[in-house]
């Protein structure tokens, strides 16, 4: 979600109106799902919750939304483009590798810090937040009187062309700026894979840019002695380069900016870019008063509406709303049911406590390992709650067994926490490990979650609960632990059959294994001093651990 | 003084008939015959009641180590090795020596430069002279024991060098304890002491009843007594089970699910893009081993493919993407309990229906005291045909008052992938002050209609570890998965 920074001065500019923090923050902000995260003299940092909203990410964006908040500006806010003779060609050639481009002038701007501030603000979070980090949406900015018309976006071969990249002195061919210019290391992963890359061409053949990597030094430079600017997006999706534009042009607009349409030819077909043609949509009554919740009359629907820059058209059973052109968050009516109930106030609403009569239950086999899990305190047991992340080193190498399958973590934060564990005791281990200087002797337990391998399973694993407990004393023996373990087996009312078993974290012949109608359930035993070394421990230990989720199995 | 009396342990008047107005510990020992470890206990117990006091001076004596005695006997190695050369020169091969004692005697000597070493070892003038003198070591060995306090200059050099030395001397320390009665003790003494008081109450005493007309030695109530620690259930497990109980008591039903999810239940039923960028790297764990899991029955994904790629037909326009089944089948590490819902929801549900879950969820982040890696997350859904928003602010309402004990609430408009309208809910704890308490929103149809579920589903997730730690009264998040045993053992029974 993108945090912008405003200009509470250059917000009231924006609107006409004075607006405090206080203010915004009562009421305002939650039409716009903003937060503040930060302020620092005028200027607020805000979190923006809607990722989905693009033309609500700058200064004059926020100022547009909450307009109708403050002032009596109503409705679709109207914007025009006059047309220009500006032609793009393009050529088929970008069709496998990033077939869109849109593209408009802006002229009569004056730019100053702030607003240039603003625009390379908006242009960083539309190209990395909506444009997921240029790869969907790219923007270009341009010295307008720098660019020889007409241009040509093609596609060229990685060293068949040369161009000065931005911030650079030198020539390079396209595939050096990949490998050398900062923009063109962190972004070659777009092209990647690709024979030919994209480029925007004048009526010289002179490089103006390499989207989305970086545009041209003689081309690029905007600053504050430029008079109109030169905007292009490309992208693998028409409608949201179409968008991306409108975004930036409506803001540059509200600056005072005059837009100027630009000629796309895509050789079958051409369009005008940017078209500020309202979408529509229609919407049920009856759906609205359903999800609402509220019974509101066509005249307040109406308001409700206009005050978040809707026009509302016809009316029967159904409402046609229209809504800006660089609106794209709208895939369904529920989307301007939301709007309604924003634009109503959350707040104002009368909540009903809802009458629905259900049967509240717990899972039985929770009920079975909550009764499992009391049964241990009475021996004097701590129970423990353990993550179930943890790494090769403790599951298996500090346990002294041989390294099985387990689910292994591909982006893991520390190589401390890059598996899942299969099994409860090496947590256990660790735990006394972590804790030698508390008092003797310690006891503890813990049922929980652990996850196997099983390749026939839907998600190739299975999520199954074990129970384990540990004894660390002098006098930590076999017979302590198989006691407990036999109170809890005979408990469950289940024939069981207990047999020798060589475990390699147990000293042999002080291990044995526990089977229910063939199926091991548990193993009990003292564990070997080979792992109580591995652990720093100078206790002898003695556990067993139990698969808590095959008993029940077994017992249904 | 009866007081006094009635509460003597056996051992303290074992040992009161011996006892003399000032006397030493050896010699009580010596009398009463008894372990060291109970005189001493039970002058303890005395010197507590102020009965007594006990003085303890420290004695250090030098006497002879072991080898000390040896050298005491045959001579000091240096004196054998020079008398032995005196009689002729000798390479270190030919002296008649242990290996251990050669080194130090040729050492010695070398230092008092009453030998010459070259390839042969030779005495000089020097030593001739020596060996006719008694050394300072011997001399010194030969007056023990003594005090180190005693020492004269040349005396305090010398037992210098011999500490240095091996085992020729060691120091003893003796302790003298000496116990003088107050005159409370004193006036113990003159008093008889009854020596028909029970002790315990046996087996034995209570089947015969021997114990009627008699009485039992008192406690000192006061006395420390060992630290005991009983086993309890987990804090923050009793904590989780007692919101199970009000959400159950609310009429909600428990759902579970895999803690290993395929994406598709993670992030596809849920309408969430595939290029969404909560799907990354970065916010997300993905997983080296195993990777790809199954889709489940085909009418089911082709549904949500179709949702996703043109709306299918909930009247939606869908993302306009083309999506992609082997994204949806990589598997991921549970990262929202939403996923849990997503799961229920395509196994299917009774209308109306009322679920929940606490389950484990997994994130990307850094472990610290304000963060966790994997973490229980309280989600749930409910769907009726009588549901709203205001219905679901209703619920959220609720939960605040009934789980957070939330005085009033306030809601906020918020963005989820999944609802439409989202809603995110604070509420004002009693002493937390307001506290961002969850978020919720309507299901949108994308979700429910794909899955066939006719009525709203209001979906919801409570955010309840702030309010765990409140009532764990921890600061450290950390401590909802203790690693302190230390913690754990506290005694709280609230």
């Amino acid at each position: 979600m993108p945090t912008i920074d405003i200009s509470l001065k250059d917000l009231s500019k924006l609107i006409g109106k004075e607006i405090t923090r206080e203010n915004l923050e009562a009421e305002a902000l939650l039409w716009v799902k903003g937060e503040i995260d930060g302020e620092e003299g005028d200027l607020l940092k805000i979190d923006c919750k809607e990722s989905n909203r693009p033309d609500l990410w700058s200064t004059e964006g926020m100022a547009r939304a909450l307009a109708p908040f403050y002032t009596k500006e109503r409705g679709i806010r109207k914007y025009t483009s006059e047309f220009s003779d500006l032609y793009i060609h393009v050529d088929r050639s970008v069709d496998e590798v990033r077939p869109f481009i849109t593209a408009a002038v802006i002229s009569d701007i004056t730019i100053t810090e702030e607003l240039l501030k603003q625009l390379i603000q908006l242009q960083e979070k539309v190209s990395m937040t909506f444009g997921r980090k240029r790869k969907t949406v790219g923007l270009g900015i341009y010295d307008y009187d720098k660019i020889s018309a007409p241009l040509t976006y093609k596609a060229c071969k990685p060293t068949e062309i040369k161009y000065v990249p931005l911030g650079c002195t030198k020539e390079m061919t396209l595939k050096e700026v990949l490998e050398k210019h900062p923009k063109g290391i962190e972004y070659a992963h777009l092209l990647k894979g690709y024979e030919r890359y994209p480029v925007i061409i004048d009526k010289n053949n002179v490089v103006a840019s390499m989207p989305p990597i970086t545009n041209s030094e003689t081309t690029g430079k905007v600053t504050e002695k430029t008079k109109n600017l030169f905007l292009e997006v490309t992208g693998t999706n028409l409608e949201d380069c179409k968008v991306a534009l409108n975004v930036m042009a409506c803001a540059l607009a509200d600056r005072g900016g005059k837009i100027h349409s630009v000629t796309i030819d895509y050789g079958k077909q051409k369009i005008v870019t940017p078209d500020f043609t309202p979408k529509k949509i229609k919407v049920k009554f009856e759906d609205i008063e359903k999800i609402t919740g509220l019974k509101l009359t066509l005249k307040e629907l109406k308001e409700l509406l206009e005050r978040f820059c809707y026009d509302v058209k016809k009316a029967k059973d159904r409402i046609e709303v229209e809504y800006p052109s660089f609106r794209q968050d709208i895939l369904h009516p529920v989307d301007v049911i939301e709007d309604i109930l924003i634009s109503y106030g959350f707040n104002t609403i009368k909540p009903i406590i809802p009458d629905i009569s259900t049967r509240g239950e717990l899972l039985e086999s929770e009920l079975f390992c909550e009764s499992l899990r009391n049964v241990l305190p009475g021996f004097g047991a701590q129970e423990l709650l353990n993550f179930t992340l943890t790494n090769k080193e403790v599951l298996f190498k500090k346990m002294n067994s041989k390294e099985e399958n387990c689910v292994e973590i591909a982006n893991p934060v520390s190589s401390k926490w890059s598996c899942i564990r299969n099994t409860i005791l090496p947590s256990l281990m660790e735990f006394f490990e972590n804790n030698q200087t508390q008092e003797y002797p310690q006891q503890i337990y813990e049922l929980g979650e652990c996850v196997i391998i099983d390749e026939k399973a839907e998600t190739r694993t299975q999520t199954i609960k074990h129970l384990a407990w540990a004894l660390a004393e002098k006098e930590a023996n076999f017979t302590k632990a198989k006691q407990i373990l036999e109170y809890i087996l005979k408990g469950l009312n289940m024939e069981y059959e207990i047999e020798a078993e060589e475990h390699e974290s147990f000293i042999s012949g002080r291990c044995a294994g526990v089977s229910i109608k063939g199926t091991k359930i548990a193993f009990v035993g003292e564990i070997h001093p080979q792992v109580l070394k591995n652990f720093s421990l100078e206790f002898p230990v003695c556990a067993f651990e139990l698969n808590v989720s095959e008993i029940y199995k077994l017992k249904e | 003084m009866q007081d006094i009396i009635q509460g003597l342990h056996p051992l303290e008047r074992k040992i009161i008939p011996f006892l003399k107005n000032t006397m030493l510990f050896q010699e009580l020992l010596e009398q009463t015959k008894m372990q060291e470890a109970e005189v001493m206990r039970a002058l303890q117990w005395m010197e507590n009641k102020e009965l007594l006091k006990i003085k303890t001076e420290t004695k250090e004596t030098i006497t002879f180590g072991d080898l000390g005695k040896k050298y005491s006997r045959e001579g000091l190695p240096e004196r054998r090795l020079l008398e032995q050369l005196k009689k002729k020169t000798l390479t270190i091969q030919e002296i008649k020596l242990e290996d251990a004692e050669k080194n130090i005697a040729i050492g010695e000597l070398k230092k008092k430069a009453a030998i010459s070493l070259g390839k042969e070892i030779e005495i000089t003038e020097q030593g001739k002279k020596l060996l006719e003198k008694e050394f300072p070591e011997e001399k010194f060995l030969k007056s023990l024991p003594k005090e180190p306090k005693s020492l004269s200059e040349e005396e305090k050099r010398t037992f210098e060098s011999l500490k240095k030395r091996k085992d020729i001397i060691q120091i003893n320390i003796e302790k003298t304890r000496t116990i003088t009665l107050t005159e409370l003790g004193k006036k113990l003494l003159k008093e008889k002491i009854d020596v028909n008081l029970l002790e315990t109450l046996s087996h034995d005493l209570l089947k015969t009843g021997k114990w009627q007309g008699k009485k039992f030695r008192k406690y000192d109530v006061k006395i420390n007594v060992p630290k005991i620690y009983g086993g309890r259930r987990q804090p923050y497990m009793e904590f989780l089970n007692k919101i199970k109980v009000q959400l159950v008591q609310l009429g909600f039903k428990e759902m579970s699910g895999p803690l290993i999810e395929t994406e598709f239940y993670n992030f596809d039923v849920l309408f969430q893009p595939q290029d969404h960028p909560a799907r990354t790297w970065t916010d997300t764990y993905h997983l080296k081993y195993p990777t790809q899991g199954k889709l489940p029955n085909d009418l089911v994904v082709n549904r949500v493919k179709n949702v996703h790629q043109d709306g299918g037909r909930t009247g939606s326009t869908g993302w306009g993407y083309k999506w992609d089944p082997k994204i949806a089948m990589q598997l991921m590490p549970r990262a929202h309990a939403t996923a849990v819902s997503a799961r229920q929801m395509v196994k299917g549900i009774e209308n109306p229906c009322k679920y929940f879950t606490i389950s484990r969820v997994y994130r990307p982040d850094v472990l610290d005291a304000t963060h966790l890696i994997e973490f229980n997350q309280l989600d749930g859904f409910v769907t009726d045909k009588s549901i709203s928003f205001r219905t679901l602010l209703g619920m959220l309402k609720l939960f605040a008052i009934e789980i957070a004990g939330a005085e009033e609430v306030k809601f906020f408009a918020d963005y989820y992938p999944f609802t439409e309208p989202s809603v995110q809910i604070s509420a004002k704890h009693p002493q937390l002050g307001w506290v961002e308490l969850g978020g919720a929103g309507i299901f949108r149809p994308e979700i429910t209609e794909t899955l066939n579920i006719e009525t709203p589903v209001m979906a919801w997730g409570l955010g309840i570890d702030r309010l765990a730690m409140f009532k764990l009264g921890i600061k450290d998040i950390r401590y909802l998965f203790s690693q302190d045993l230390k913690w754990l053992r506290e005694p709280r029974i609230v």
